[in-house]
């Protein structure tokens, strides 16, 4: 075994920093000493690197990416539900000592302490201002602070719920404060995804570190948000408020709602209703005490925030003002993420607390002042330039990366606004081990602290995110994106205990989650209703395909029909419809049908929008459901590179991947889901859609009649298409009679692709939901629709069906009842759709009018 | 002086709206020379929600929301306020602190009302500084002059120089525009104001409220005929906020009625919120009577 590190001696260790870890220079070293020694609190780390070697960490990298990846974790999905990023992680964890840690903790819940009382002192007496610990204009300047939200008279002995601290080691190995989060402070659910992806491919190394836990922390998340409406009840209803889907952390919203076992609700979930917050449920409007939020201060309302914002939930803020809601964090806390503040820190923290910080934070300069401006400028490619208001568009200047004209610039743009800049001093941050391309390198690192409110003061949770830069010499960043994530291991002495959870607190949960938001079960309905699209979509095209190719002639009428009935399938009409031409030439429209994602009604567009609607119910989705999408994404991607030239010389070959995923998720969805409202939503779209397609199928495949050979062919392939062609022939023989076909296909309860059997299973789900108090007297429409149904497809005559009407020469009873099938089952899923779904339209803004008298 | 304020506003929509909120800056506020001594709020259809409470800069707020349908909202204010003429002249010949003095002043923030004051220097949403509307302002506001001489002449140069036009600008338009173009309301007059001050670094406020109408001599005075009017104001140290009334040139004494203040209109809007379905073809219908009683 390759010999990559011995932490025995100073001179085997020279192998390891030989290349590419090299020392640094200027820079504290995580893991080794000034001498080349092993640190006592890493020697584990290493020794373990060393004895798994370069293949054996290789495979637990890879296994780390399989994980995350299944897992869904990912970050910014850009609007592609195909392509997300995953999660990046390093799998060497960053090791703090226990020692270390306890002066960190102490410093932390100091901190936190004093960013809750500088919240309470900006929305209350400000005293901060008025004798001039904080320049005010810093504040009165500042878009983050909201005056909607002055004197809100908030319950609760801390305001401030959660809190982020980014920090760095200077070269001394002294951590410093370099920013704080408070808006809607985001990593504490990657941190535990992390946790929990190293602990399961290093778990020696993680136990016999006795590595701090982390779930006391997330205890006392859930115990500090119940106990946030105290005053309004002692089981109180949560839910985590996300912006939605495309966030950049949506991953981490969904994890979260899971891991504490709150819904996870999107703004137009929730609904202000006589002064108070409602979650649309599928039984109707469920009362909500504590929100945790991730949506940003100024999106929460758009009565009094920004007004044409599309996330927030209209009248949240009165509802807050008015304590009859709790939100973690509180609007309005933005304000404190302003780097402004941290130079005068000391000043705040002995104004409000009449005692040092312990933690330092970063040098900042605030170039409102004329003097400090004037130092800054002097000195420029020493600093960081940051705006004093965090945005998503704001960037940070680094002065020494910067030219003479670079240097210029950045003069002029802080001289026309210098109330509106901060310079900090540029601290490179502590180098760390990582695990990159096959080998030991080492990288700048930023650790991210969270701290949650407690009755008791702030609790630290003992590890936290750990971010290095994604390429040697690149800079630490700030934000989650672009950075290589770590699990932090806060090593212990002995090993922790496990704490029990308590019974009480798991059964609250469980209540909670049998109700859903609306939202979520219109997208598991919308779920099975994509993927059984896609499934009829792509069993027929390859039908078609294995017809077309195959070694039987197969005349132009049964061409004809075969193309027409694809095209009538998926919706993309008119295609092959009386289009002979094309009919001739099919290759490149097949090949449209099944790639172009653009192209509504292509497998592709299915697919993808099946996707859509799992990313959007990510929350519900179990483990293997997610490893089978996953699957699906990979199956989509070798379809794009078998297409990538138009159609393949084999092109079913690629389909049957597909075929047997989608399969794969059904049968998932049947073995291993319960069977919930969620499941019975996913279910009953399938059955519709299903249902529909086959009445469609029938009807376009087998209302004209053609010559037998013809006829036998077209019977043939729609049984194939629908796996029924080897039950057929086993039942009738080789008599390939419509009317055969119709039993199989229309009325045969055993055959689970039949109609009948897809109307029956509806009629069952149907019953089983929920129904609202004032339903009226007899079957409620949707019931009715279903019995019709039934009733149409169990009286009908078969060889009446079969039969061909002289003067229209076609099956006319045959198409008439396929018609009013699909008709009755459209309406159907329209009924669902109004009663369970939401449908308000969004707000709008009233006009405001102008004052405009003269004398 | 006692006054009855009529304020009846009127939100008319194309279809029935299901749901609004709604914050109003409509109820009366006590200053220094006036009291509300009697009013009466009326909502139609009944909200089922309201509140009152007061606002970051200490104006009544009235919030409520609607669950009811409704193609008509109407919210109808009554109030009678009892006003003390302000004795100005006094003042006038004390004299007060220069342009210069005041920016000093403000630079070295040595008091909690200095420092406080710096709210009303820089830009809010609806006003934000410029070198244009510093040059425009700048002569008037030179170093050696009076604050309150300056901001007399101001309100005079105001008054001479643009155009009351009612169909020159909409809620949205910007106060560089209104410069450009010297026409606009009494809105836009404070704004202008305002911006031009702020951008000569002295302190600013958009005060909102009514005036008093008096018909042309011989004629009857129309019901409706008032309307809410807008000005400023300016800090002047040991005088407080002084108010002015570009539109008309004058400084407001017991004919102006008071309801709200704030960095700008958006602090104070009369009435803002949503509504939900119904709005794509809303009309509003504002009418103002202020008698004398």
């Amino acid at each position: 075994m390759n010999s990559l590190v011995s932490t025995q001696t100073a001179a085997t260790s020279t192998s390891l920093l030989t290349s590419p870890y090299k020392q640094p220079v200027g820079a504290y070293d995580e893991a080794f000493t000034s001498n080349g020694a092993a640190r006592p609190h890493w020697q584990a780390i290493l020794e373990c690197i060393t004895s798994l070697g370069m293949q054996g960490m290789q495979d637990r990298h890879s296994r780390a990416q399989r994980i995350l990846r299944d897992d869904g974790a990912t970050f910014n999905l850009k609007n592609d539900p195909l392509s997300p990023s995953v999660w990046a992680l390093d799998i060497l964890p960053n090791a703090i000592t226990c020692a270390e840690w306890q002066h960190i903790e102490l410093a932390l819940q100091q901190r936190s302490t004093l960013f809750d009382l500088i919240f309470k002192d900006l929305y209350g007496e400000q005293r901060l201002l008025k004798e001039g610990i904080v320049p005010s204009e810093i504040i009165f300047a500042h878009p983050g602070f909201l005056r909607q939200c002055h004197n809100m008279n908030l319950p609760g002995i801390k305001h401030l719920t959660f809190h982020a601290v980014d920090m760095v080691r200077d070269q001394s190995g002294q951590f410093i404060a370099i920013g704080d989060r408070t808006q809607t402070p985001s990593g504490a659910g990657y941190a535990l995804e992390n946790r929990t992806v190293v602990s399961r491919i290093l778990p020696s190394l993680f136990r016999d570190s006795h590595t701090m836990r982390l779930a006391r922390f997330f205890q006392n998340v859930r115990d500090t948000l119940t106990n946030l409406a105290s005053h309004i009840t002692d089981s109180p209803r949560i839910v985590v408020l996300t912006p939605g889907a495309y966030s950049n952390t949506y991953f981490e919203h969904a994890y979260l709602s899971n891991h504490l076992g709150y819904p996870l609700v999107q703004g137009g979930d929730l609904t202000v209703r006589n002064g108070k917050v409602w979650m649309k449920s599928l039984t109707g409007l469920t009362q909500v005490d504590v929100i945790m939020r991730r949506l940003e201060d100024n999106y929460c309302d758009q009565a009094e925030l920004t007004s044409d914002a599309m996330l927030g939930v209209p009248g949240l803020l009165e509802v807050a003002r008015q304590g009859n809601v709790v939100i973690a964090n509180p609007i309005g806390s933005g304000i404190l993420e302003t780097p402004a503040l941290l130079s005068f820190l000391p000043q705040i923290s002995q104004c409000l607390m009449n005692e040092a910080p312990l933690l330092p934070s970063v040098e900042s300069r605030w170039c409102g002042d004329p003097e400090q401006l004037h130092y800054v400028l002097e000195h420029l490619a020493d600093f960081i330039i940051k705006p004093a208001h965090r945005s998503t568009q704001s960037k940070s200047l680094y002065g020494h990366t910067l030219d003479k004209e670079g240097l210029a610039n950045a003069k002029a743009t802080i001289l026309a606004n210098p109330t509106e800049y901060v310079a900090q001093t540029y601290i490179p941050g502590s180098m760390m081990p990582i695990w990159d391309k096959e080998q030991l390198s080492n990288r700048p690192c930023l650790l991210r602290a969270f701290t949650v409110a407690t009755d008791e003061g702030y609790c630290v949770m003992p590890g936290g995110l750990t971010r290095v830069a994604d390429f040697p010499g690149e800079d630490i960043v700030t934000n989650l994106s672009g950075s290589r994530s770590k699990d932090t291991w806060i090593l212990s002495d002995t090993p922790e205990l496990d704490r029990e959870v308590s019974v009480a607190t798991i059964q609250a949960v469980q209540a909670q989650q049998s109700n859903l938001p609306s939202r979520v079960i219109e997208n598991l309905f919308w779920f099975g209703r994509y993927a059984e699209r896609a499934e009829m979509g792509l069993r027929l095209m390859r039908t078609t395909f294995k017809q077309l190719n195959g070694i039987d002639h197969f005349p132009d009428e049964s061409r004809e029909v075969l193309l027409s009935a694809l095209s009538e399938i998926t919706g993309c009409l008119p295609g092959f419809v009386d289009n002979p031409e094309l009919t001739q030439q099919p290759n490149d429209e097949l090949a449209s049908l099944v790639i172009d994602g653009q192209r509504t009604g292509s497998i592709k567009a299915n697919l993808q929008l099946m996707l859509s609607c799992g990313e959007q119910v990510k929350e519900m989705l179990s483990a293997d459901t997610r490893i089978i999408l996953n699957e699906l994404r990979d199956h989509i991607h070798s379809l794009e590179r078998a297409y990538i030239n138009g159609l393949p010389a084999v092109p079913e070959e690629s389909l049957d991947g597909l075929v047997t995923t989608l399969l794969a998720l059904s049968g998932l969805s049947h073995e291993s889901m319960l069977r919930g409202m969620d499941w019975m939503f996913q279910e009953i779209g399938r059955r519709t859609e299903r249902a529909l397609l086959t009445a469609k199928l029938l009807k376009t495949t087998l209302s004209k009649p053609l010559p037998s050979l013809q006829q036998q062919q077209i019977l043939e392939s729609v049984l194939l298409s629908v796996e029924a062609l080897i039950s057929f022939r086993r039942r009738y023989r080789t008599q390939a009679r419509v009317s055969f076909g119709l039993d199989l296909l229309m009325i045969d309860r055993s055959n689970p692709r039949s109609l009948i059997y897809q109307v029956e299973q509806l009629r069952k789900y149907v019953n089983e939901l929920p129904h609202t108090q004032q339903a009226g007297l007899g079957l409620s429409p949707e019931n009715k629709l279903i019995i019709k149904s039934l009733n149409d497809i169990q009286l009908a005559d078969l060889e009446d069906l079969a039969q061909t009407e002289e003067s229209s020469q076609t099956r006319q009873n045959l198409e008439l009842l396929m018609t009013e099938i699909t008709d009755q089952l459209e309406q159907l899923t329209t009924i669902i759709s109004d009663k369970y779904f939401d449908h308000t339209a969004g707000p709008q803004q009233l006009i405001k009018s102008k004052w405009k008298n003269d004398v | 002086m006692k006054y009855r304020v009529r304020h009846l506003t009127e939100y008319k929509y194309g279809s029935a709206v299901t749901l609004c909120y709604n914050m109003a800056h409509l109820l009366p506020r006590d200053t220094l020379n006036q009291i509300c001594v009697n009013r009466r709020l009326h909502v139609t259809p009944t909200p089922i929600y309201q509140t009152e409470s007061e606002d970051y800069f200490g104006n009544p707020t009235y919030y409520f929301s609607i669950q009811e349908p409704h193609k008509k909202l109407i919210i109808d204010m009554e109030c009678v306020y009892d006003i003390t003429p302000l004795e100005r002249s006094q003042q006038l010949f004390l004299g007060s602190v220069t342009c210069g003095e005041l920016r000093q002043l403000l630079a070295a923030a040595e008091t909690p009302e200095l420092r406080m004051t710096k709210e009303y220097l820089m830009d809010s949403p609806l006003i934000h500084r410029s070198s244009d509307l510093a040059d425009y302002a700048a002569q008037t506001f030179d170093d050696t002059v009076p604050v309150l001489q300056a901001a007399l002449d101001f309100t005079q140069k105001i008054f001479n120089e643009f155009t009351f036009d009612p169909t020159a600008t909409s809620v949205s338009t910007p106060v560089e525009q209104v410069l450009l173009e010297k026409r606009g309301v009494c809105q836009d007059f404070a704004h202008l104001a305002i911006a031009c001050i702020r951008s000569v670094g002295l302190p600013a406020r958009y005060v909102s409220g009514y005036l008093e109408t008096l018909p042309p001599p011989g004629q009857e005075k129309l019901v409706g005929a008032d309307a809410s009017h807008a000005w400023f104001a300016i800090y002047i140290p040991d005088m407080g906020w002084v108010e002015f009334d570009p539109t008309n040139n004058l400084m407001p004494s017991d004919q102006h009625i008071v309801t709200a203040w704030g960095r700008d209109y958006s602090d104070v809007t009369p009435l803002q919120g949503v509504i939900f379905d119904g709005g794509e073809s809303q009309t509003i219908k504002v009418s103002v009577d202020v008698q004398r009683c």
